[in-house]
């Protein structure tokens, strides 16, 4: 099945796009947990903001969210599928932009491989085809990197490869985008644009968006759900 | 007669040292290296085991091999090690158990022409039937490569990344671990078990100094596998000397000679930068 049709049957599924009930989250041969009895439902087609401090457990959220960091209690329902049992499945319809993106000088990748790369991992087997290098040429202009797509990443500057990084997770025509402090190596001019522009017309696509930050500089223009964390807790569940 | 085994030679030689690098670079870009060079050890003792049950050293090469590859990650998850520390230990038992294999074995032992060969490798181990088998390691290895590639590629940049884009990274992990076991227990027969990790990494290293894509290290790696292997079967002919030695030095002089071209080419490129700039 496509993921076109896929997407028909998650709207189906589930009202919220992200569901936790009572998680706590322990890290490896850790005995206090990095988030605890987390409770947090993110309705479909949103934008959500999750702030606070570091060390507050925002990337620990993000990262139980999709699979990644199994939880030790609680249940975790992404488009009403259980993560315990579905996360492979569910991954495929999720974009992740995480907060340790940057890769050494050496790094042989060219830009636009690293793009295509995100729409590979959905494909069954065997090379891209026309239209999904069309795809990948989208959405390195989208982020306004086009002309950098023979570049290898690992020649590129902080700001250049977190966009890349994005183009990776827009390639994908996500239904769930986690951003992990996407904002944290780019210029003013390109916070303004991602914020003001690209983040509300996904959401008018119906993309659900959950984005981690501590600085608030760059609000959003749509912000649904202000989230508030502070020693692997949420203290505060805003509507905004 | 000398002819035709020096050809057969020749020829699974290239194929099994183009094998080995491409391989070696693969896993050294997956930080799996201790791993492997773990691997390549669980062969030798059990090809040394062979040696003493008197079974096919294949057979049991092969399960030692794969079963490292298999319980070096639950390994090191249960005793809260690094995968490095949980390969080395095993390196050292695996070079333990190998000696007494061999000096358990039946006849006598490190003079017999059986353990030379799976300590530092023998020609006359190459057969019709070997070569066959060679082959079709190789034809499923590039088209595992092909067909997954996109996945592949995906685990090798990052493979945190494509685990959150759902790929099963331990699948495709586990699968080219196994296939790295079959090609290094191949392999044994003509380096030997003491070298054949060898075969594995020099390639590499040497390609690091030519290509600046990966898909170009792994070609290039794997042209330098087959030539160093070609290199040292020739040596080992004319000099009567040890294959799998012949082998690492052949492989070594193409990277010595590698180095030293790509630092003239880069302080020759720097050189003209400087004066551009100068003047």
């Amino acid at each position: 099945m496509d993921l076109e049709g896929q997407s028909l049957r998650l709207e189906l599924h589930g009202a919220y796009a992200v569901e936790l009930i009572d998680v706590s989250t322990y890290y490896y041969g850790e005995k206090r947990p990095a988030i605890t009895d987390i409770n947090l439902k993110i309705p479909v087609n949103t934008l959500s903001l999750v702030v606070g401090p570091n060390g507050a457990g925002k990337t620990t959220l993000l990262e139980t969210i999709l699979g990644l960091l199994k939880p030790r209690r609680g249940r975790v329902k992404v488009f009403g599928y259980d993560m315990a049992k579905r996360a492979q499945f569910v991954r495929k319809m999720c974009s992740y932009l995480p907060q340790d993106f940057m890769k050494d000088s050496d790094e042989p990748f060219l830009v636009k491989d690293v793009v295509a790369m995100g729409i590979a991992s959905n494909r069954d087997l065997g090379r891209l085809g026309e239209e999904d290098w069309r795809m990948v040429y989208e959405a390195l202009e989208l982020v306004g990197i086009l002309e950098l797509a023979e570049r290898p990443i690992g020649k590129l500057s902080g700001g250049q490869q977190q966009k890349v990084m994005f183009a990776r997770a827009l390639v994908r025509r996500p239904k769930l985008l986690l951003l992990d402090e996407p904002f944290s190596s780019l210029d003013r001019e390109s916070r303004r644009s991602i914020s003001e522009n690209l983040l509300p017309d996904l959401v008018e696509d119906g993309c659900t968006v959950i984005m981690v930050s501590h600085d608030l500089t760059f609000r959003p223009t749509i912000c649904d759900l202000v989230v508030r964390m502070e020693s692997g807790r949420i203290v505060e569940v805003m509507r905004a | 007669m000398i002819s035709t085994l020096l050809v057969n030679s020749i020829i699974v030689g290239f194929v099994a040292g183009s094998l080995c690098g491409c391989t070696g670079t693969i896993c050294g870009r997956m930080r799996l290296s201790t791993i492997a060079f773990s691997m390549a050890h669980a062969a030798l003792a059990g090809s040394a085991l062979s040696l003493l049950l008197g079974w096919n050293y294949l057979i049991t090469g092969m399960l030692f091999a794969i079963l490292t590859a298999i319980i070096l990650g639950p390994l090191s998850d249960i005793l809260r090690i690094s995968l490095d520390t949980a390969s080395m230990t095993l390196f050292s038992i695996y070079n333990a158990l190998t000696f007494i294999f061999l000096i358990m074995s039946p006849g006598p032992t490190l003079s017999s022409e059986k353990v030379g060969g799976i300590l530092w490798g023998s020609i006359l181990a190459i057969t019709p039937a070997y070569l066959i088998i060679l082959m079709t390691i190789s034809i499923i290895y590039l088209m595992i490569l092909q067909i997954f590639w996109g996945r592949i590629s995906s685990i090798l940049f990052d493979p945190r990344l494509a685990e959150a884009e759902g790929v099963n990274v331990k699948f495709y992990t586990y699968m080219l671990l196994v296939l790295a076991g079959m090609i290094i227990v191949f392999t044994l027969k003509i380096t030997g078990g003491f070298l054949v990790f060898s075969l594995l990494f020099i390639p590499s290293a040497t390609s690091i100094q030519i290509s600046k894509s990966l898909k170009g290290m792994i070609f290039t790696s794997s042209i330098i596998g087959g030539l160093s292997s070609t290199i040292g079967i020739l040596m080992s002919f004319i000099l009567n000397l040890p294959v799998g030695s012949c082998i690492v030095i052949g492989a070594a002089t193409i990277f010595a000679a590698t180095s030293i071209a790509s630092l003239i080419i880069k302080s020759r490129i720097t050189e003209g930068e400087s004066i551009e700039i100068g003047s």
